[in-house]
């Protein structure tokens, strides 16, 4: 009885948040007619299907060349993903092993000024970001926008990673050192190849927030740079065509949806729960 | 005395994600701040000196003040509903349930999506007459509402999506912590007879109470910065019925140029932030972890 | 001598750690450093490996000031406590590991490391990562890795102390034969174990608190004992230590229990002393002696441990064979005069007379 009850609330949970998903599918391959003929659900019986929406993407009539904005996100994104690891990588190491003393600021509070960063709403760095790429000359570039990800991308590396290195024994790396590696050595021979789980949740994090991020994307940049949620909420006006509105939204999203099932895994194996506290 | 190379190396661990960061971020925080006393708009931009008008401003800006009101409300709101449901829908699928893990991976996928990006889809969803969040609820009599245009409809369907969007961030930061625990004190409780609601309320979730206020307070501030799903579903309207702060903020600045005000706007709608967000996160930890300890 | 301390001080949040240490260690020599958990061994260690700073003090190898080197140029190793290997790494690339970062061939490497990795009997597990092998096995991948690099300074902390009881007695011998095999260079061995000390040191520390109460070859430091302190750490179960008096060729306890003094202690002035008495050295009896009431007893292998509270100080002794005692029985002690020791009575009690000392 009561596990009839589970069945029922999982999968009506799990109805709520596949229909989006669903709809977009069925409406991408609907046509201006399939779609002012009201809501309608299955090709065949209620519309008839057609490719439009998704030729579209390609140039197609109505749509948006997808490609270009889909490099131009995956270029900045994995930029300033890695940048971020590496330099949130290398910090954490060192908030976690050594002790920093500058006045009353000690580590917590260094790593506090890491993660406080996350409470920064966009709006109050989009001006002056503004500002300075266009002082820069990075105003619409992709190196600008990079830049101004790793601000946003730096702290989630820092928060996870600290965490993960405090739970390497440290004893690890000072028998490193006494086995004659400088510490540099001793956390890229030693610590680094057993903190890929770690590493591994940080990058996932850090690709999910650069991919999905689109207000400073949407002031930053405008035509040389265009990344995926901009391109996709520019059809977002009155006159939609919802058919390559809704076959860009999912091959935009679809990538992401591939890492869910990776998160699944991570947390299935029991690594997600000691990477995140 | 000491070690010479340690010094070194010890530095050069955090300083270049120190400095970085300290560069990208503090420096346009002290542009904002002095922007904010500038006058700068779109008939006189540049750096001239207001002092603290823009400030006295800010104060009798009701527009502002019911945007924050609307804002605390939607993000306290919201996240209160995805921790109830993603604590529930991780108790649902943390053992014993029939392809767990299938229905693990469906909860996650929502917060990998893009939030713009579903935030269209969910619009045409909430079409009046060509979506079919009315002709769902038409099947059982209710409806049609008019989602996007009235003012109760439009927050709704703000919230309903922010709900979307993040109920599997609670669920997934809880799943982990549901999976992290240790079996003794269940076993205890198995042994003591306690049927699944006093194991919930004495074990599982004094257990959880940490990664729960960790939790909780990350989305609120997430949540505090709410503004995008507002641009794309509603433009923050009908009228100003769904706007947030950092969307008023967005028009002042960014699209009727009022650079000096719209900076100042910020600054203040930071402060109150963390000023408000330090407040819940103590509190959450006296209440909750003050009176177990 | 090859490396000597000079008044190390080492403090950590306002706690003395090292307090004044000095000490020299010989090439070729094995010292145990002995003493309770907390004794400041550990910090011994990771100064001399580089792994802690000292707040001052210097210390000399060969007569070359090494302090200031950092702890990847002072060629040490080190074996801890908790069994320490690179995960990622399999047993005999965690071993050839120090070879190869000196960039030594492969051939030697190799040659190197299988010669260790029979001497600890590993020889069939090369290929296997350490979380596959078993506590003893990966206590000895660690010491392997330590003999490998032939380090001018080896130190052990309390390696064996997380292993269960027979594996650390066959683990123990094993190490002394490792051990002294490594000619040339200086290895220290922390343990809190008395019987240990004595069996692998050529030479015995004994620390107390960041401070060293006594250094001596294990006879001199079982057979006398600095103070009462050394007497309780050399000794387990800890030696007794009675407060009385010593009248007239007479040993008297308050309460008027007496023993005749036997003839090592008849020349000490009158006064009052803290003697001692090893565990094993002291009977019951029955209505006679130091009375006494038992607090507990503890029955381990072969020997019954009692301990027993007197009006003098608590009491151990060690009983042969298995015992039942009642817990709060009342109990007498008979003590045989010719093995008490006499310490000072005031400060740390400093040793006045052993057994068997000063009879002439």
């Amino acid at each position: 009885m009561l596990s009839t009850l589970k069945y029922i609330a999982v999968v009506l949970w799990s109805a709520f948040v596949v229909a989006p998903l669903l709809w977009a599918l069925t409406t991408s391959f609907k046509t201006a007619n399939g779609v002012t003929g009201g809501p309608t659900y299955l090709p065949y019986i209620g519309f008839e299907p057609s490719l439009d929406g998704w030729r579209s993407l390609f140039g197609g009539a109505g749509g948006i060349d997808i490609v270009r904005p889909y490099m131009d996100s995956l270029i900045v994104t994995s930029s300033a993903s890695l940048i971020s690891i590496v330099l949130g990588t290398l910090a954490a190491y060192g908030l976690s092993r050594f002790e920093y003393r500058a006045g009353f600021v000690k580590n917590t509070d260094i790593i506090f000024f890491f993660i406080s960063q996350r409470i920064m709403p966009p709006i109050v760095l989009a001006i002056p970001f503004f500002l300075m790429l266009q002082f820069l000359g990075l105003l619409d570039t992709k190196i600008g926008l990079i830049l101004v990800y790793v601000a946003l991308l730096l702290p989630i590396a820092v928060w996870i990673m600290v965490d993960f290195f405090d739970g390497v024994p440290r004893q690890i790396d000072e028998m490193a050192m006494l086995d004659g590696c400088t510490p540099f050595e001793a956390f890229w021979r030693i610590v680094l190849p057993n903190s890929m789980p770690g590493i591994l949740v940080a990058s996932m994090f850090c690709v999910i927030f650069g991919w999905n991020d689109f207000f400073f994307a949407f002031t930053l940049t405008f035509t040389d740079t265009q990344l995926l949620p901009v391109a996709v909420v520019s059809l977002n006006s009155s006159v939609t065509p919802w058919w390559s509105l809704s076959a860009s939204a999912l091959v935009s999203v679809a990538p992401l949806i591939l890492i869910a099932i990776f998160v699944e895994r991570l947390l299935s194996r029991g690594t997600l729960a000691g990477a995140i506290r | 005395m000491g070690q010479t190379g340690l010094r070194f190396y010890k530095f050069s661990f955090l300083l270049p994600g120190f400095l970085v960061l300290l560069a990208i971020i503090l420096f346009p925080l002290l542009f904002t701040i002095r922007v904010s006393l500038s006058g700068w708009d779109a008939i006189a931009p540049g750096l001239n000196w207001a002092g603290l008008t823009n400030y006295a401003h800010v104060f009798s800006d009701g527009r502002f003040w019911e945007a924050m009101l609307r804002l605390s409300a939607m993000a306290v709101g919201t996240v209160l509903v995805q921790y109830v449901l993603g604590f529930a829908l991780a108790l649902l699928v943390w053992r014993d349930i029939l392809f767990r893990r299938i229905f693990r991976v469906l909860f996650l996928i929502p917060m990998m999506t893009t939030p713009v990006i579903m935030s269209v889809i969910w619009r045409t969803i909430f079409h009046e007459s060509l979506g079919p969040a009315n002709d769902v609820l038409g099947l059982i009599g209710l409806g049609p509402y008019p989602w996007l245009t009235s003012a109760n409809f439009a927050m709704a369907a703000v919230m309903l999506v922010e709900i979307w969007q993040w109920t599997p961030f609670m669920f997934l930061l809880l799943l982990a912590g549901l999976l992290s625990l240790p079996r003794e004190p269940f076993l205890a409780a198995a042994i003591d007879g306690a049927g699944p609601v006093r194991t919930f309320f004495n074990v599982t979730f004094p257990l959880l109470v940490p990664v729960s206020i960790g939790a909780v307070v990350i989305r609120l501030i997430e949540a505090s910065k709410i503004m995008e799903t507002v641009y794309v579903l509603t433009s923050g309207g009908p009228g100003t019925a769904t706007e947030t702060a950092g969307y008023y903020i967005y028009i002042k600045g960014l699209r009727d140029f009022e650079i000096g005000y719209a900076a100042s706007l910020s600054i203040t709608y930071l402060v109150i932030m963390i000023v408000l967000l330090t407040i819940i996160a103590k509190l959450l930890v006296r209440i909750f972890i003050g009176r177990s300890a | 001598m090859s490396l000597i301390l000079d008044t190390l001080h080492l403090s950590h949040n306002g706690e003395a750690h090292l307090d004044g240490l000095s000490a020299s260690f010989a090439r070729g020599s094995l010292t145990t450093v002995l003493g309770r958990t907390l004794a400041g061994k550990t910090t011994l260690m990771r100064a001399i490996a580089g792994l802690q700073r000292i707040d001052s003090g210097t210390m000399e190898r060969d007569g070359q000031a090494f302090g200031t080197l950092p702890a990847w140029q002072r060629d040490v190793a080190m074996v801890y406590q908790q069994f320490i290997n690179y995960p990622h790494l399999n047993v005999f690339d965690n071993i050839a590991f120090p070879l190869r970062k000196r960039r030594l061939p492969e051939v030697d490497v190799r040659q190197r490391v299988e010669s260790v990795l029979s001497m600890v009997g590993l020889s069939n597990f090369a290929g296997r990562k350490p979380s596959a092998l078993s506590g003893g096995q990966q206590q000895r991948v660690a010491l392997a890795r330590a003999l490998v690099r032939k380090a001018d300074i080896l130190l052990l902390d309390e390696p064996l102390v997380n292993l269960d009881y027979k594996l650390r007695e066959q683990l123990r011998e094993e190490f002394r034969g490792l051990l002294t095999s490594q000619s040339d260079g200086t290895v220290i061995y922390n343990t809190t174990e008395p019987a240990e000390a004595m069996m692998l040191g050529d030479r015995i520390i004994v620390m107390h608190q960041g401070r060293i109460l006594q250094t001596g070859t294990p006879a001199e430091v079982f057979e006398r004992p600095a103070n009462t302190l050394v007497a309780g750490i050399v000794n387990d179960p800890p030696m007794t230590i009675l407060s009385g008096r010593l009248d007239h060729g007479r040993i008297v306890f308050d309460g008027g229990v007496e023993l005749a003094a036997s003839a090592h202690l008849k020349n000490l002035p009158h006064g009052l002393y803290r003697f001692g008495i090893r565990a094993t050295e002291i009977e019951p009896s029955e209505g006679r002696g130091i009375p006494g009431r038992v607090t507990f007893s503890e029955v381990s292998g072969s020997e019954t441990f009692v301990h027993v509270e007197t009006p003098f100080g608590e009491a151990v002794m060690q009983l042969e064979g298995v015992h039942q005692v009642t817990d709060g029985s009342q109990i007498g002690l008979s003590l045989a005069p010719e093995r008490l020791f006499a310490f000072a009575a005031d400060g740390e009690g400093a040793l006045l007379r052993a057994p068997g000392q000063g009879e002439n």
